[in-house]
């Protein structure tokens, strides 16, 4: 009796792995249309404000579907981490979200993947947001993502520091020379003047931060790669002598921003470029510590520009939904809820964000007078060029360049290596 | 009698069902699907085109990492698997003896096995952090030396504090998979060799090795396959940095796959890998195998 009673748990089992699918799909109610969303986790907050409790005591899933009838939200708060694995093994499988949150977009854009956001998103919603922002999402005169939100970063100088050494803060790359010399003899080492990130996480930010201050940049007046112009190789080449010279952080390869943020919140780094959550990053950290923000330091007689983060929302194309016109009604409709000033103001400041539509300033600026400084950064922002194609390669080929730099080869070399890729 | 015997015949099968299924489902059916992967052409986004041919591995090898990685990869194998076999073979013989505290040794040696591994990479990355490392904080406290040192100034140091890392977390498996081998040699074998004279390094030579080459060959085979496919430890150290030099295989195709977006050299070098591992675990265990029969 035991040996039958166990035989057939042992094949219930197999049974249940088959059969567990199908039950599964069949739960679904008929008639609903069900999105499947995937969202970036910003911070601790995110999952609780979609999934949790963290919208007065209720999440975004449950409002929406509360005032959207008929539309199930099947939504994944995913990390940074994990979210390119996740969506390129779904897209692998035939089985890509409905609704993307992520910052690259090119790449799903131009294998034919996204649809238009002219089919999906309601008018007065595109209207709304910010057109430089727009202006980073086309390709070939379509629109293909919106953006979510966005940061800029700016140089962070530790107070304190700066008037016990008694100097000014740098505009220029000389100033900033003898700012970290002044520093360096005033603590004898003790502090790090200069921040330096050219890490595999972030080192495209730190190519941005010299070459954009030097005239340079990853593409010419055309639109075209120039990764290895005169201007680029110049910046890197100075910002290779800072960390020669012992003005910075002593491995900049594996010395994320976040370890730089760390020191700067420590008191051992005196001037760091880190986005508008520094602020809270520090406090957080339990730090305290007495900063200002000015403008990134350039090349004597050029002009000096901040680097724009900015994430986004795409929509992907599903040849099996029965009623695209239903199916694209309903991720407008998940548009127009969270961008709803009542539930987007709270979101990006939940996280410490700037927004990326004009509905949503008035409140953001009453709420916290800070922002309408960083809106003026975010103005004159220039962002990565990830409306081309070859983004993740001019991306993953700087932050190359840069670390072989670091061991010894030539800047110019490495450069005109990656450029001949590109243009070959 | 013949219904009972026809059900034995057949009830082994249900039993194994499971785990049939389980094995095909997750482990031969994707390995069947890299392996069709490997010669198809897939896109940045990752969309699965039609074949072409060896195009995917000739591009894996043309890769400007290529070299440096398949040499990282055999020192990681080599030092981590080599010296963690030795230092968990002699932490064994020292566990074999009895000594005040033996079960509590035992039980704090377990430890870096048991932990995860990417929070022992964390642990290591904290140990060695120039700015308020433990090491140069316990160093500077003890006056040992006067200022902090970088632990890690250059890309080979990264390397060896990689391996060192990797070796830490290994040598208890070594170490109990000796120890239980130990346990199971008969006392009288060492005490008729004392009495005809044998010393320490004749008894280890003689009695110990050939006896706990079966426990020492499962734990190598094991260890190989385990510290081939290790990623938490070079990833969350150095993330390959600076620009792959000290990235191991499993790394350098996860950094191609999802940052590079270079899918096809991706499952290429991921093909390359597996055939690799089989080959050596195959060969050794063929090896050990022989020298059983031999005997």
């Amino acid at each position: 009796m035991k040996k039958i009673i166990t035989s057939l748990l042992s094949l219930s089992m197999a049974l249940s792995m088959v059969t567990g699918a199908a039950v599964t799909a069949n739960a679904e109610e008929a008639g609903d249309i069900t999105l499947d969303v995937i969202i970036c986790q910003y911070g601790p907050n995110t999952n609780d404000w979609f999934l949790g409790t963290g919208m007065d005591g209720s999440n975004f899933v449950e409002k929406f579907e509360a005032e959207n009838p008929g539309i199930k939200l099947n939504l994944d708060v995913v990390s940074w981490n994990d979210v390119y694995t996740e969506v390129d093994t779904r897209i692998a499988n035939n089985n890509a979200p409905d609704i993307l949150n992520i910052d690259v977009f090119a790449n799903y854009a131009n294998e034919g993947l996204l649809l238009p956001v002219s089919d999906y998103c309601p008018e007065d919603l595109f209207e709304d947001f910010f057109p430089s922002f727009i202006e980073q999402s086309v390709i070939d005169d379509t629109v293909w993502a919106v953006p979510d939100l966005a940061s800029a970063r700016a140089l962070f100088c530790n107070v304190d520091i700066f008037e016990e050494v008694g100097i000014d803060y740098p505009t220029t790359w000389a100033e900033l020379e003898d700012a970290c010399q002044a520093i360096i003899d005033y603590y004898d080492g003790e502090v790090y003047p200069w921040g330096i990130d050219m890490t595999t996480d972030e080192g495209q930010a730190a190519f941005a931060y010299y070459v954009w201050g030097n005239g340079g940049g990853f593409v010419d007046e055309n639109g075209e790669w120039a990764v290895n112009s005169d201007e680029n190789v110049e910046a890197i080449n100075f910002a290779l002598s800072l960390i020669d010279n012992g003005y910075t952080n002593p491995n900049p390869a594996t010395q994320t921003r976040y370890d730089l943020q760390d020191m700067f919140a420590a008191g051992k780094l005196a001037m760091v470029i880190a986005p508008n959550q520094l602020p809270t990053y520090v406090a957080d950290k339990g730090g305290d510590i007495n900063m200002v923000t000015v403008n990134i330091p350039a090349n004597d007689g050029k002009a000096s520009s901040s680097v724009g983060v900015m994430d986004r929302v795409m929509a992907f194309k599903d040849d099996t939904a029965g009623d695209q016109d239903a199916r694209n009604e309903a991720i407008g409709k998940f548009l127009k809820f969270f961008y709803d000033p009542e539930n987007y103001v709270g979101w990006v400041s939940m996280e410490g964000f700037l927004p990326a539509v004009n509905s949503a300033v008035e409140a953001l600026v009453a709420a916290d007078p800070s922002f309408e400084a960083w809106l003026d950064v975010l103005a004159g922002c220039q962002f990565y060029p990830t409306a081309k194609a070859e983004w993740d390669q001019v991306k993953q080929g700087v932050i190359a360049a840069e670390q072989n730099a670091l061991t010894g080869a030539d800047i110019q070399d490495e450069l005109d290596a990656l450029q001949a890729d590109l243009v070959g | 009698m013949n219904t009972v015997k026809g059900k034995r015949k057949w009830e082994p099968y249900i039993w194994l069902l499971p785990s049939v299924l389980l094995i095909s489902v997750f482990v031969v059916f994707p390995i069947i699907i890299v392996f069709r992967l490997s010669f198809s052409e897939i896109s940045k986004a990752g969309v699965v085109g039609g074949f072409n041919g060896f195009q995917n591995y000739i591009d894996a090898v043309n890769l400007p990492a290529f070299k440096t990685v398949m040499q990282n990869t055999l020192w990681w194998v080599l030092s981590v698997v080599g010296l963690s076999t030795l230092l968990g073979f002699i932490i064994a013989l020292v566990f074999n003896q009895k000594f005040a505290g033996r079960k509590i040794a035992r039980s704090i040696m377990i430890f870096p096995w048991a932990t995860s591994l990417v929070i022992q990479a964390s642990v290591w990355n904290y140990i060695i952090k120039y700015e308020y490392g433990n090491l140069n904080n316990v160093l500077l406290n003890l006056g040992i030396i006067k200022e902090a040192i970088n632990w890690r100034s250059s890309y080979q140091i990264e390397f060896v504090w990689e391996c060192a890392c990797g070796i830490f977390v290994t040598v208890p498996f070594v170490t109990f998979c000796v120890l239980s081998g130990l346990q199971s040699i008969d006392e009288a074998l060492y005490e008729s060799a004392t009495v005809d004279g044998a010393g320490f390094w004749k008894k280890l030579f003689s009695i110990t090795l050939p006896l706990v080459k079966p426990s020492l060959s499962v734990s190598t085979v094991l260890n190989i396959i385990y510290v081939f496919n290790s990623f938490p430890i070079v990833y969350t150290m150095t993330k390959g940095a600076p620009a792959n030099k000290t990235d191991t295989m499993i790394t350098y195709l996860y950094m191609l796959s999802f940052y590079d977006r270079k899918k096809g050299p991706a499952i290429a070098l991921s093909v390359i890998g597996f055939v690799i591992l089989c080959v050596c675990a195959g060969v050794y265990m063929l090896a050990v195998m022989r020298k059983e029969e031999e005997r």
